[in-house]
């Protein structure tokens, strides 16, 4: 046998695959128990230093997508492929000995659940490289462009229903999307947390939620501007770009916990109070907490924080192989059932002796 | 409605204790009417247990499968059931001895954990709940048999010194097609807990795949029986490397479902 034949044997081989399989059960076990997608600095922190080198150097900070990763992915696609191309014609010869359609149909238990997982491999790796993703988040009344899908987004009204025990029933944003290559009206839907929208071949998810609050800036006792800014989010001053006013966080039931540092004793708006930072020119000037009503002067320059209200932010994707891939999983299962369920007489007969 | 439950979880655990003391009488004593009676008990600490599952249901207002609880009584409740199918299937009674431990385990770690009913989070709040965690614990409760009949299997020939066991224990063939059989509804109902699982996944958190512990973890059990079924069928690697992978495929899914959520949170961990 040439070296060649011999590798070619081997990589179409049973013995390949579970080889295979073992490591990718090995891999997956490391990427379950590195955290995932972290910074150097954050790795330092939780490991050493020189733990924290290996994990940058063996990508086991974003394992699933690493290069040996893709790898044993595409020899295990491979094996497959050659596996099930290799047992076709042997497959099709006993399948025309059998006598009933449940016979005939019990040689391809293997070949189906085969075809299935690369179905499954394939519709995954297409779609994490062909996805689009994106995200929007305002307070009603607000609109937004999303990323470059040519849609802009108005947010008409977001809901928090709350149980009796304040415990949290469902988020449900209304969303108005518009097109802007076509001058139809745009199109309204309602998304919620396990109720997704579909507009414009896009799929809008109900993500998260967060405070958000009204920050007006005077000059000189004259209104300069005024918006509506999500905690996490930042306010330029618009007459002097280099003095950035950010959002922190905001607390609606604000208590000063020694020890700990500013918390909210509950979600109920009873002591509303914001944490702030000043920047300018990217260094930061200061950050303190602004109480309801309470002016935050800066030179000329006075910051009001008002109206807290929740904002929505909705998640927008496009994976158009996301079917592709559940039909592999549905042909796993198609194929699992005729493996396990649909034998051919001499396996039963096999079954039955012992 | 809950504190009917609660009394009935006790009476649960005590026949199944009581029937795991019954069976290793049986095979200490080597008397059959003990078998008899530890599966009559065992089938008993059944029935209540299922009306415990239904009580706890209606107290709570909704699927009694979404805390660790919840998650846990069930998983005890689909090892039972299923060792009692395999049992009754294959007249095999000495594995009573065998997985009545491992119920009563799992269900005194049940017992271990908070039964405070909790509100669902909107993320739970889905059809899909019931698909994805019912048919987990049917794949859990198979793996759980198929785990036994693998020891079986190892302690076969050690248990030959022990004439009553070597008569009552089927030949290692007849294991290795019975744990087979338990692996095969295992393997077919985790994955479709895994496809089901996605599908949910896709609605709440808009991605079918996270690669979150719990999604690895599952991934990971599934390649372990994927590689028994492919050893199984290898000439030379079938019995002894495939029971073995049985033992590890099953602790795969302790790990799964307690060690992931005890050592490594992510977005599964509802606690």
């Amino acid at each position: 046998m040439t070296v060649r034949k011999g590798f070619f044997k081997f990589i179409s081989s049973m013995k390949f695959a579970v080889i295979l399989l073992g490591v990718l059960a090995a891999v997956c076990c490391i990427g379950s128990f590195v955290t995932q997608n972290q910074t150097y600095a954050w790795y330092t922190a939780r490991y050493s230093e020189r733990t924290a080198a290996l994990i940058l150097a063996l990508h086991l900070d974003d394992v699933f997508h690493s290069w040996y990763f893709i790898l044993i992915s595409g020899f295990l696609c491979l094996n497959l492929l050659l596996c099930n191309v290799l047992r076709l014609p042997a497959i099709i010869r006993k399948t025309r000995g059998g006598t009933s359609f449940r016979e005939r149909l019990g040689y391809w238990g293997a070949w189906i659940t085969h075809v299935g997982v690369l179905l499954l491999i394939l519709g995954y790796s297409l779609g994490q490289i062909t996805y689009k993703e994106y995200a929007a988040y305002g307070v009603p009344g607000q609109s937004m462009a999303i990323g470059d899908t040519g849609l802009v987004m108005t947010i008409d009204d977001f809901r928090i229903d709350l149980r009796q025990d304040d415990t949290v029933e469902q988020y449900t944003s209304e969303i108005t999307v518009y097109d802007l290559a076509s001058s139809s009206e745009g199109r309204k839907a309602k998304v919620s947390v396990n109720n997704p929208a579909d507009l414009y071949g896009y799929r809008f998810y109900q993500n998260s939620t967060g405070w958000a609050a009204d920050v007006s800036i005077q000059k000189d006792g004259t209104d300069l501007q005024k918006d509506t800014v999500c905690a996490g989010d930042y306010l330029v001053v618009a007459d002097k770009p280099d003095l950035v006013v950010y959002f922190n966080a905001f607390y609606p039931d604000y208590v000063m916990v020694p020890g700990k540092g500013p918390s909210s004793l509950s979600g109920n708006i009873n002591n509303p109070a914001y944490l702030y930072s000043v920047y300018f020119r990217g260094q930061i000037l200061g950050m303190n907490v602004l109480m309801q009503d309470e002016v935050l002067t800066i030179d000329e320059y006075s910051v009001r924080f008002s109206n807290p209200q929740s904002y929505t932010l909705i998640q927008i994707k496009k994976d158009s192989f996301t079917r592709f891939a559940l039909i592999g999983g549905l042909v796993i299962l198609v194929g699992l059932i005729v493996s396990f369920y649909v034998k051919p007489p001499k396996r039963k007969e096999e079954d039955a002796s012992s | 409605m809950l504190q009917v439950e609660n009394t009935l979880f006790t009476i649960v655990m005590i026949s199944y204790f009581a029937s795991m003391v019954l069976y290793f009488i049986y095979i200490a004593a080597k008397k059959e009417i003990f078998s008899k009676i530890a599966f009559a008990l065992q089938a008993f600490g059944f029935v209540l247990h299922t009306v415990a599952i239904v009580c706890r249901g209606i107290g709570a207002g909704r699927l009694p499968l979404t805390n660790q609880y919840e998650f846990a009584t069930s998983f005890a409740w689909g090892l039972c059931l299923l060792g009692m199918i395999f049992i009754l299937r294959f007249k095999f009674y000495v594995m009573g001895a065998f997985i009545s431990p491992v119920v009563f385990l799992m269900i005194g770690y049940a017992a271990m954990q908070s039964k405070e009913v909790r509100e669902l989070m909107p993320a739970l709040r889905s059809g899909w709940l019931g698909f994805h965690v019912s048919t987990a614990i049917i794949a859990y409760g198979a793996f759980g048999v198929s785990f036994v009949l693998g020891i079986i299997f190892l302690l076969r020939d050690k248990l030959r010194e022990h004439g009553f066991l070597d008569q009552h224990i089927p030949d290692k063939q007849k294991l290795d097609l019975i744990e087979y059989r338990s692996v095969a509804l295992g393997m077919l109902f985790l994955s479709f807990t895994i496809i089901t699982g996605a599908i949910w996944a896709e609605r709440a958190w808009g991605s079918y795949w996270s690669w979150d512990p719990k999604e690895t973890w599952s991934l990971v059990t599934w390649i372990i029986y994927a590689i028994y079924l492919h050893l199984r069928i290898r000439r030379g690697y079938k019995g002894k490397s495939a029971a073995i992978f049985a033992v590890i495929g099953f602790i795969c899914v302790l790990f799964t479902y307690i060690g992931v959520n005890t050592f490594i949170p992510g977005i599964h961990s509802y606690k």
